[in-house]
């Protein structure tokens, strides 16, 4: 069930979205205007359904990222440096992003800035996620579902890119212009020894997971005020 | 370089391990507790720290063995979050009735890591741990939980319920803060096993397949999808649906129909099978072989003769009973058609060619017996599968019988007169090979007419026709084992063309002035034992154009010479042939050797045979170049 779940979100998600003409780097906002007469192929969707389908994508990503993280965990953490157990030293790059993170601050947030704050997340995870990928890949003993989870994941996490992209524009009515200025994030030092590059991976692999829960949820909330913003408290 | 850093880094992994141990010897509540060892003294530690709702949380804890720390703020929880500052708080509001830390709204943020101290007073730490608040989510379990029966099975054993309840009110899921998803379990009353169903976010689910009598327990628990911590279970509900009354159910009565259905097609199946016999005889009524009582037809295909002979002559235990005629008085199916001996027959269906010649040329004796050729097979008693044709004629008396039955068969080599004692012949197409019948009863000698078929001897210049008279009955020469020989051969000529060698090396055609103009074999042989070349002679044999399983037309076309090897000695003899000569065998030359005659009596009815004089002229058959020689 959660498979078949899975496959018919990635469809029903990834199909509009490819349907997009101007697909062009992850960044750069897609351009469908309407007014542009001939060359308009874009079909039009809802804001109602993207934000859906923006959603359903979001759940999966995280629900992907969770399943790898434990096979991570399982393969190459042992029990006792399990991150939940012992948090020395490594935090997320993340941490630093002005991104509420009680019920309280989020409640009193505006939709604008859910909206930014969940494309600000997405387009930060966006080249770790490619790190960590070649990272993986340099592992002797890392299975194939490991590998295929975490590509699969970053892959998507580009369309959900350009989903909420596209949802500021129809949402917010603003156009996006600046691309991922967040690079600076996340530094690539020099090659790490193994044990530690299996930590780093590690810890990647947790705080993704974490900041996709976030990205869920966000988007989740942001529905609820879409529809029925006097329950949404 | 490569192993200072190795070991270093090996040095750092050992480092934190062991500072996690010396620094929080209890800090596994986050995980299962199964792996802490049981040691003597027992340090306060914090129990667990939950959230129910993913916006606050609470932490227990309890002061294990160290009972002086059980006053109320003798320990104290701290807390850390990580990333904000490394600014170590207290709990923000105690229970100390529960030992509980209680962390609202305002001081719980998602997707942080918290980091929990116990500590007490003189500022040891007990414990240590590090959360973020969405894994510790443990959401309350739902409520109003309510079942309604589906539908139940229609043997009336068991049924579908439908339970609904509603998501636990502290997770807040219409909004989409959290998403939850519901285990239910069941299990019979009295049951320790639990039946887990599948996890589904919606607040219904179905329970097939439940038993009619039993009760049934059924509760449910909750937690985060993706997420591994489940919360507390629910409330059970009981499930219980008693026996129901089925009167408007027609299972029994259909089920009843069915199996009395299938009752009574296993008991005609039964009958049919018992009664297999009678029903094929109904149904399919055998189709009779052609039998002789008394006569095995394993023998005619061997080619028994002398067994043959012996039984149809009436001879030895097996042998033939004597016809009855009375028999077929009876017997309503079986035709009659009455030959009049002395009458001419009007009745018969086939040709009868020496009466009809005689009559025709008026020099016949009309005492003739007539025989229905058709009749040529042989009479026998009645049989069940009797196929013959019925056409006995019960009115004639025994020995007209007998004697017609002795001429029955075309080339019957038997005197009529002494086959008294044989009644049966066997149905042989070509022959009834009838034993010797020596003795001579002395009746008169009447003319049997065999001419079924009324012979063309000859054609007359002028266009006439001249018929072979009929004949007379003949006598088996001493021939009969030579004969039951050639008679085997007869039928198979080509193959005892060999065999035949030795034999005859003449055909000789001999004019039969009285008879159809064949003549038999063994006749011929007595007219020209020494093989002489052949001659036009007076003498004719004529080749029976019928029926003979062999070809002898095309014979007969093949070979001239057979039909003109008459010998010097012919021209005494008159021998009577048959009309219906078996044809034995073909020897080497092709030609064929019929079966001798029975008695070479003249009849009384000779008609001048105009072609006596003729040289070598076949009488059934005339070759072109014969014609040439016939026309004058």
């Amino acid at each position: 069930m959660n498979r078949m779940n899975k496959m018919t979100v990635m469809q029903s998600v990834v199909w509009p979205l490819l349907l997009w003409p101007c697909l062009q780097t992850v960044s750069i906002p897609l351009d469908c205007r309407e007014d542009q007469g001939g060359l308009n192929s874009c079909p039009s969707i809802s804001q109602e359904k993207l934000l859906d389908r923006v959603i359903q994508h979001a759940e999966l990503i995280y629900r992907v990222s969770e399943e790898s993280c434990s096979l991570f965990e399982e393969m190459f953490i042992p029990f006792e440096l399990q991150l939940q157990r012992n948090q020395a030293g490594y935090a997320c790059i993340t941490k630093a992003l002005p991104i509420p993170s009680s019920r309280s601050e989020i409640q009193q947030i505006s939709d604008k800035w859910l909206l930014h704050s969940v494309l600000m997340l997405v387009q930060s995870w966006i080249e770790p996620l490619v790190y960590l990928q070649t990272s993986l890949n340099l592992y002797d003993v890392a299975p194939d579902t490991l590998l295929n989870k975490t590509k699969w994941v970053s892959e998507k996490l580009i369309s959900l890119e350009q989903g909420v992209v596209v949802l500021i524009k129809k949402m917010l009515a603003e156009g996006l212009l600046t691309t991922n200025s967040e690079q600076g994030l996340f530094h690539n030092d020099a090659q790490p020894e193994m044990l530690e590059s299996v930590m780093r991976d590690y810890t990647l692999l947790s705080c993704f997971k974490k900041d996709a829960h976030k990205m869920e949820t966000f988007l989740k909330l942001l529905k609820c005020r879409q529809t029925d913003i006097y329950n949404c408290a | 370089m490569a192993f200072s850093s190795y070991s270093s880094s090996l040095l750092l992994i050992l480092l934190m391990s062991s500072l996690g141990w010396l620094s929080s010897p209890g800090s596994a509540f986050l995980t299962d507790r199964e792996h802490l060892t049981s040691s003597a003294i027992v340090k306060p530690y914090i129990t667990e720290c939950i959230s129910t709702n993913q916006e606050t949380f609470r932490c227990w804890w309890s002061q294990g063995d160290f009972h002086n720390l059980s006053s109320p703020g003798a320990l104290q929880i701290f807390y850390h979050k990580k990333g904000f500052g490394s600014h170590w708080e207290e709990c923000p509001e105690y229970i100390y009735p529960n030992r509980e830390c209680f962390f609202d709204r305002n001081h719980t943020s998602i997707w942080t890591l918290y980091c929990v101290e116990l500590r007490s007073q003189n500022n040891i730490t007990y414990f240590n741990e590090c959360f973020n608040v969405e894994n510790i989510v443990r959401p309350d379990p739902p409520i109003s939980l309510n079942w309604t029966l589906l539908n139940v099975s229609p043997s009336g054993l068991s049924y579908d319920v439908m339970v609904n309840w509603e998501s636990p009110p502290s997770a807040d899921v219409k909004a989409g803060w959290m998403r939850i998803e519901y285990e239910m379990q069941y299990r019979e009353k009295n049951s320790t096993e639990w039946e887990a169903l599948e996890m589904q976010p919606h607040t219904k689910q179905t329970i097939f397949g439940l038993h009619i009598g039993k009760e049934y327990q059924v509760h449910i628990r909750c937690r985060m999808p993706a997420f591994i911590r489940f919360g507390e279970f629910s409330d059970s509900i009981f499930i219980q649906v008693t026996e129901i009354s089925i009167k408007d159910s027609t299972f029994p009565l259909t089920l009843v129909l069915v199996f009395g259905a299938v009752g009574i097609l296993i008991l005609i199946m039964l009958v049919v099978v018992s009664q297999q016999h009678r029903f094929m005889m109904i149904l399919l009524p055998p189709v009779p072989a052609p039998k002789i009582k008394g006569i095995d037809p394993e023998m005619l295909k061997k080619g028994k003769l002398d067994e043959l002979n012996f039984i149809l002559s009436g001879g030895g235990m097996g042998g033939l009973p004597t016809y009855a005629q009375d028999f077929y008085q009876d017997e309503p199916w079986v035709e009659f058609i009455e030959v009049d001996a002395e009458d001419t027959d009007t009745g018969e269906k086939e040709d009868n060619q020496g009466s009809d010649t005689q009559r025709l040329l008026g020099l016949c004796h009309p005492a003739s017996h007539h025989m229905n050729t058709g009749r040529s097979n042989a009479v026998s008693f009645p049989d069940d599968d009797s196929g013959r044709a019925s056409c006995y004629d019960p009115d004639l008396p025994e020995q007209d019988t007998l004697m017609l039955m002795a001429t029955l068969l075309p080339g019957q080599t038997e005197d009529v007169e002494a086959s008294f004692n044989v009644v049966e012949r066997a149905p042989a197409p070509e022959r009834g090979e009838r034993p010797l019948v020596q003795t001579q009863t002395g009746g008169p000698q009447t003319w049997v007419n065999t001419d079924f078929y009324a012979q063309v001897s000859n054609v007359m210049p002028s266009g006439g026709v001249v018929l072979s008279p009929g004949q007379q009955l003949r006598i088996q020469e001493s021939t009969s084992a030579t004969e039951e020989e050639m008679q085997k051969k007869g039928k198979s000529s080509e193959d005892t063309e060999d065999k035949r060698q030795k034999e005859l090396q003449f055909q000789m055609l001999m004019v039969d002035p009285e008879g159809s103009g064949y003549t038999t074999e063994s006749i011929a042989r007595q007219i020209s034992t020494p093989p002489a070349p052949p001659m036009p002679g007076e003498g004719y044999q004529t080749i029976q154009p019928q029926p003979v399983e062999t070809k002898p037309a095309a014979m007969a076309e093949d070979n001239q010479s057979p039909y003109i090897l008459p010998d010097s000695s012919q021209s005494q003899f008159f021998a009577p042939v048959a009309d219906y000569t078996v044809v034995q065998e073909v020897d080497s030359q092709h030609s064929l050797l019929l079966k001798p005659p029975a008695r070479q009596s003249p009849p009384p009815c000779m008609p001048q045979h105009p072609l006596k004089a003729l040289p070598a002229m076949p009488m059934g058959y005339i070759t072109p170049d014969l014609l040439g020689n016939l026309a004058p």
